[in-house]
């Protein structure tokens, strides 16, 4: 995912901002990294260049 | 050779481009600007939104509830992120919503579990993911956004209308494509 992506996306749950920690990058591409919720917490993966943004209930399929 | 049915078991996990896909693209090329912001909800193989995108030079993201096809999507060069409708993304950010929902009103005893059906079936009234995506679609559009969304008659188009209307939006039919079985329109609303 573009970094610009931030001022996109929120938690999916209660729609607060997500903080990014990126542990694989590419130019302006986060590849691998966590978004986590700065009000609930909730940690959200990004794996190869996709954030999972699904609610926890939904992400096991 | 391969009969239909094995070319279909080709491809399980993906929904490919269709009739659906190619009208979608086409119409919502025609009315976006480079300067909108698109989201496309059930990108699938991300056919549209690399359409939209490569056409109006607007930046188009992807989202599916669907992994494979948000790994499809991204290796043709489209933003993917996985999500369920609009749920993860802020507020009045989109210019322009695409969809091509799941249509396909399907009996619950013979509904299988896998992501093909997910990206075909609408439930017992082929609305089951219409609906919900018209009650939360509002949230994200822009003051002066707007949504093309792609409805059968075997959906039933005047339902959609009337739920988008309880959602403050009014709906015109920018193009109808009669086929076989059912006939397709690309619907514009508005607020």
């Amino acid at each position: 995912m573009k970094k610009s992506l931030m001022d996109i996306i929120c938690c999916p749950l209660d729609k607060q901002e997500l903080e990014l920690d990126a542990r694989q990058e590419e130019g302006e591409e986060v590849i691998f990294g966590t978004l986590t919720c700065t009000q609930c917490g909730e940690r959200y993966p990004i794996e190869d260049g996709i954030p999972n943004l699904l609610p926890p209930d939904m992400r096991e399929a | 050779m391969t009969d239909l049915a094995e070319r279909r078991g080709m491809e399980t996990n993906v929904y490919q481009p269709a009739e659906d896909s190619h009208l979608l693209a086409e119409v919502a090329a025609g009315d976006i600007d480079e300067s909108d912001l698109v989201l496309e909800v059930g990108t699938g193989s991300g056919y549209v939104s690399e359409f939209v995108k490569n056409e109006t030079n607007a930046r188009v993201l992807g989202s599916d509830v669907n992994p494979h096809a948000c790994s499809n999507a991204r290796e043709r060069g489209v933003e993917a992120v996985r999500a369920d409708l609009v749920s993860p993304f802020r507020d009045a950010v989109f210019d322009a919503v695409l969809f091509n929902p799941p249509y396909l009103p399907t009996d619950p005893d013979e509904e299988r579990d896998d992501w093909m059906e997910r990206a075909l079936s609408g439930g017992e009234s082929g609305r089951e993911v219409i609906d919900p995506f018209l009650d939360s679609v509002g949230r994200v559009l822009a003051p002066d956004g707007r949504v093309y969304l792609l409805v059968s008659s075997l959906s039933g188009v005047e339902e959609v209308v009337s739920r988008a209307s309880e959602n403050g939006f009014s709906a015109v039919a920018l193009r109808d494509e009669s086929f076989p079985f059912e006939t397709l329109s690309i619907l514009k609303l508005i607020r």
